[in-house]
């Protein structure tokens, strides 16, 4: 964990691009004892509540009502359950799809809009901005039904593309103004450079903003991603079979033995296996937030 | 200063121009399609379904409702379609809970889907469905089997004079006690003086600020003799008896009859917060039989029928589920043989033996082999036979809010018994005056 | 540096074909966004903004008036609306100040260097990957009187609060209510200002340490600013998501012990009530408060969204 002395890459637009990525230390040679502490105690407080879910799957039956610390007979049941459960399994699909089409749609669409707002000339910017961020605001619970008549009339009802559609329009704002905020951060030069060497906008912005703006980028398709994962209520009201239905439904749908049983040991299986692609999806991004720019080139 | 303005942002205002309008005229024609126009069509203009049609009946039945936890609808329309041979029924589960299952209803029946022939209603959703010409009258149906029907039962699909569900089971409180360690409850008052005498013996209810505390409220209410409308409609709650019970819970809590933690329970949290053995009562529905029989109290607890108030008679709220066939259904033959179908005596003696639900037929209740599965089975027909629907109302739900909200208000300390009785028959007032 | 001296691209000396062409991109740019998200939302938020100009009624079926603003100023002269006003702004207050400050910790923690920040950065957005309605839960078990883990933990210890029906108690509930937010989006806080501390280039700190300045005060005078826009972003996001809270008010504690928020009335009377026209406009009238409070997040407190939104062309 030494200190790296930051390289100068060339000012040449294709290798600057392709600069090899380094981490960019805060010139720490090590960490002081108290941090440690606080990287224990965020630890901590992010798992807790997580541990109690973990150890409310692996509890079944009575033992779910004694406040156990750690299950005394601790079973994988609750997972099998859900595991054989055929509509989770197609929750799961169906979540997948609009997770991944959405989050993927959406970074397209919003860095183009996020670039034309952090960089172009364009009128009414600032209209614009708000009439994006009121679709954002709006109540959802307010356009439920009309939308669920809407989508009947229409035929998305109980579709997936039915389901990607709202949760793109609801994500595109977030993304839209994240990327804008970090397009904004980039340096102007980068391009006036590119235009030098006689890049058009759109070439510029493929070539120099884009790869420069991945921690923006992954930041941005992770929080799309979960938040897309993670909605219930137009879910909820758009799909009313199982092959339509994402995991937060499916979930809600699992039984217990009467209409007033929550059935808080599969509950919490199946919260735990959804977060596993949401870990995956974390740790294939990781990498690429703190990637950094080579903004060394340019200040210096 | 450019001289020659560029012509695009122009070209972009008329596209804007253009594109804004085609949005306001398509949200016009929405409109007026949704707006409808079509004259009002309440509980009056509803058709009536005919008794006779369910021999003839023939094509597919769908019954839509709440997640089918214990697998009794599935059950049921299994069932009749062997039985039947004629008629396939099929059952769609359409909500993950009751207020869930009650908004998809409401957006099919607003949206005049044809999709269910048949909706599993909660008892207190009849008059609000049927105010809205959204059900068939089954007046007509439920008279010809009146003779296998708890009259309870049926008087909670009663609006206006006439019946638009059939029973198809019913729920009412039972109260758990630790015989070991607490005397049956005979009234009220001896139930919380017993749970009051030891720490231990605490009573358990569910006093959340929901629809369950209305029901554990209207419980003692009935018995104490009191009512939240009287048979015209007028608003009756404002009454001493309203003031003794409110008085008798609050101070419940204050001596330590119930705990504070009440306030957090709703049916869950109290049966397990029960199953930890630190308390001597509980008041529940039924499916907790089954459950508590499952853990170490097995041995330990039994059963009784809610208790009366002293000087009054037993009484209780139902709960249980209706069959309400909808205006839209296209096959409405169909549903009336399903009706049928689930209301004979022998279909009931399953639902409790095999689906551990109470029947709303007084037969099955004696029945040898239910009392196998069911030992309570007495106490329970006893407590359903004492028991009043919940105030019948279009605007239920806000009646509902305005006693539990004030309810909890007293339970919880911030409002006087005085305050809170004013206040809910304020907001019961306006609300039987909405437009 | 020989790029300073060309002028910059866009200086009057440019043609206007110049703006043109890029007027163009722009819009071929936004469009498909603006046009996803006109087609989509437009009509619902018409239809709603049209119901809550209207009143339903709930006893006669078919029946409906024409009110014009009344049901908003009902509303507005309701004591229960401006008591969900006040506790929702509370929440959110409370929520958002400590989700900030959290964040900006963690997203420095996460900035570190060392074995194993891989592992940390994934534990940490764990909290953000879980159902909202599951973590309600989780919360409300873990405050369970007498079972639930805090409050054994804290009767073990001795420690106040052991013997507190939590949900139970006037400002207790909102206390576990603001925990369970700040546990469950934090790490969205923190993600946004994680990225924007990769803005900040490392000569940038080398040149604060050469000038002699201490950590804090590289942090106070250096970081912090630098860090303006991403701590605004995420302000401007959780304040609004704080301030249409539902879920966990929900299913905590129904509203009850001075919990209940706009949201929860809007349901109320839209869902519950069938109210809708009543509840349209609960509905609209929490959705202008949030832009209201948005909007002069970004006037007042800048960022990188009010530089664009000023921009003149």
């Amino acid at each position: 964990m030494s200190t790296l002395t930051a390289e100068r890459p060339t000012p040449e637009l294709a290798t600057r691009a392709k600069a090899p990525k380094r981490r960019r230390l805060r010139g720490e040679a090590k960490l002081h004892p108290m941090v440690w502490v606080f990287v224990v105690a965020v630890m901590g407080f992010s798992l807790i509540p997580f541990y109690w879910l973990v150890n409310t799957s692996l509890k079944k039956g009575s033992s779910l009502s004694q406040g156990e610390l750690f299950p005394s007979q601790p079973t994988l049941e609750n997972y099998l359950v859900v595991f054989q459960n055929p509509e989770f399994l197609l929750a799961l699909r169906n979540s997948v799809i609009i997770a991944v089409v959405t989050t993927t749609v959406a970074l397209v669409f919003a860095s183009f809009a996020a670039y034309a707002l952090a960089r172009l000339k364009m009128r009414r910017k600032a209209m614009i901005l708000t009439l994006i961020l009121s679709v954002t605001t709006f109540p959802a619970i307010a356009i439920a039904a009309p939308m669920f008549s809407i989508w009947r009339e229409i035929g998305l009802y109980d579709t997936l593309l039915g389901l990607i559609i709202p949760k793109l329009t609801f994500a595109l704002p977030l993304a839209i103004y994240t990327l804008t905020s970090f397009f904004k951060e980039i340096p102007r030069e980068l391009e006036e450079s590119a235009y030098m060497d006689g890049a058009t906008p759109f070439t510029a912005f493929r070539k120099v903003i884009l790869p420069l703006a991945v921690p923006g980028l992954a930041t941005t398709a992770i929080l799309v991603f979960i938040s897309v994962w993670n909605e219930f209520l137009l879910a909820v009201t758009l799909t009313t079979s199982p092959e339509a239905r994402p995991v937060p439904v499916a979930i809600a749908f699992f039984s217990g033995t009467s209409e007033f049983d929550q059935p808080l040991g599969t509950i919490s299986a199946a919260s735990v296996i959804i977060t596993v692609p949401l870990v995956i999806l974390v740790l294939l991004c990781q990498k690429r937030i703190v990637s950094g720019m080579t903004a060394g080139a340019v200040k210096g | 200063m450019d001289l020659n303005r560029p012509a695009l942002p122009l070209q972009n205002k008329a596209r804007n121009r253009k594109a804004l309008a085609a949005t306001a005229i398509a949200a016009a024609l929405l409109l007026s399609a949704c707006g409808g126009g079509a004259a009002p069509q309440g509980a009056e203009q509803a058709a009536a379904a005919d008794p006779a049609s369910g021999a003839n009946a023939s094509g597919a039945v769908n019954i839509c409702g709440v997640k089918d936890a214990s697998g009794i609808y599935k059950g049921t329309a299994e069932a009749f379609t062997k039985a039947n041979g004629k008629v396939t029924a099929k059952y769609t589960e359409i909500g993950a809970t009751t207020d869930e299952a009650r908004t998809q209803i409401v957006q099919r029946l607003e949206g005049k889907s044809t999709e269910c022939d048949l909706f599993v209603t909660d008892v207190i959703w009849t008059s609000e469905f049927a105010s809205q010409g959204w059900l068939l009258d089954q007046t007509k149906l439920v008279e010809a089997n009146k003779d296998r029907l708890i009259p309870s039962t049926v008087e909670t699909t009663k609006y206006q004079d006439k019946y638009w569900g059939s029973p198809f089971f019913t729920n009412a409180g039972l109260i758990y006690y630790q015989k070991d360690k607490v005397a049956k409850p005979e009234s009220w008052q001896q139930l919380y003086a017993e749970a009051a005498k030891a720490p231990g013996n605490g009573y358990v209810y569910q006093g959340k600020q929901y629809e369950g505390l209305t029901v554990n409220f209207l419980e003692m209410l009935y018995s104490a003799g009191g009512e939240v409308l009287n048979d015209q409609g007028d608003v009756t709650i404002d009454s001493k008896e309203t003031r003794d019970v409110l008085n008798f819970m609050s101070d419940g809590l204050k001596n330590g009859s119930a705990d504070r933690a009440v306030l957090t329970y709703n049916e869950d949290p109290a049966r397990l917060a029960y199953e930890s053995g630190d308390f001597g009562y509980q008041r529940n529905w039924p499916h907790v039989y089954r459950l508590l029989n499952a853990t170490p109290l097995a041995s330990s607890f039994a059963v009784a029928p809610l208790p009366a108030w002293e000087g009054g008679k037993a009484s209780g709220v139902l709960g249980g589920w209706n069959l309400a066939i909808s205006a839209h259904s296209t096959n409405q033959a169909g549903a009336v043989a399903f009706i049928d179908f689930a209301t004979t005596p022998d279909w009931q003696k399953h639902v409790a033996m095999d689906y551990s639900q109470a029947p709303v037929n007084e037969a099955a209740y004696s029945d040898a082999a239910v009392l196998e599965k069911m030992p309570f089975a007495t106490e329970l027909l006893a407590s359903v036979k004492a028991a009043k629907p919940r105030p019948s109302s279009p605007v239920y739900p806000q009646i509902s809010q305005a006693i539990y909200k004030n309810v909890y208000a007293v339970l919880s300390g911030t409002a006087s018994t005085e305050e809170a009785v004013k206040k809910m028959a304020d907001e019961i007032t306006t609300a039987k005056a909405s437009f | 540096m020989a790029l300073r001296t060309i002028p910059p691209s866009r200086g009057p000396a440019k043609t206007s074909g110049r703006d043109r062409a890029e007027r163009k991109l722009a819009f071929r740019m936004t469009a498909p966004s603006l046009v996803i998200m006109a087609l989509v939302a437009a009509v619902p938020i018409g239809y709603a903004i049209w119901l809550s100009l209207n009143q339903y009624s709930v006893r006669t079926a078919g029946l409906s008036r024409f009110v014009g603003l009344e049901n908003y100023i009902n509303a507005l002269a309701s004591q229960e609306w401006w008591a969900a006003f006040g506790q929702t702004f509370l929440f959110a207050g409370l929520s958002v100040s400590l989700e900030l400050v959290l964040g900006t910790a963690m997203a420095l923690l996460l900035n570190l260097a060392f074995k194993g920040r891989a592992v940390l950065r994934t534990v940490v957005l764990l909290p953000y990957a879980i159902i909202t309605v599951v973590s309600a839960i989780t919360w409300q078990t873990m405050f369970q009187p007498n079972m639930g883990l805090v409050t054994n933990v804290l009767s073990t210890l001795g420690l106040p609060g052991g013997d507190v029906v939590w949900l139970g108690e006037h400002g207790y509930a909102m206390a576990v209510i603001v925990m369970a937010d700040v546990w469950k989006t934090t790490p969205f806080a923190a993600l946004i200002i994680l990225a924007g501390l990769q803005v900040i280039s490392a000569e940038t700190y080398e040149a604060a340490e050469l000038d002699g300045a201490s950590k804090w005060q590289t942090f106070v005078n250096i970081t912090l600013p630098l860090l303006r826009p991403a701590i605004v972003l995420a302000a401007i996001f959780r304040t609004m998501d704080a301030l249409r809270v539902f879920d966990l008010p929900f299913v905590l504690t129904r509203g009850a012990n001075g919990t209940e928020s706009m949201s929860m009335l809007a349901y109320t009377q839209l869902r519950e009530n069938r109210l809708v026209g009543e509840g349209s406009a609960l509905s609209i009238l929490t959705f202008l408060t949030v832009m209201v409070v948005s909007v002069i997040y970004v006037r007042f407190a800048g960022g990188n969204i009010r530089d664009v939104a000023k921009e003149e062309q």
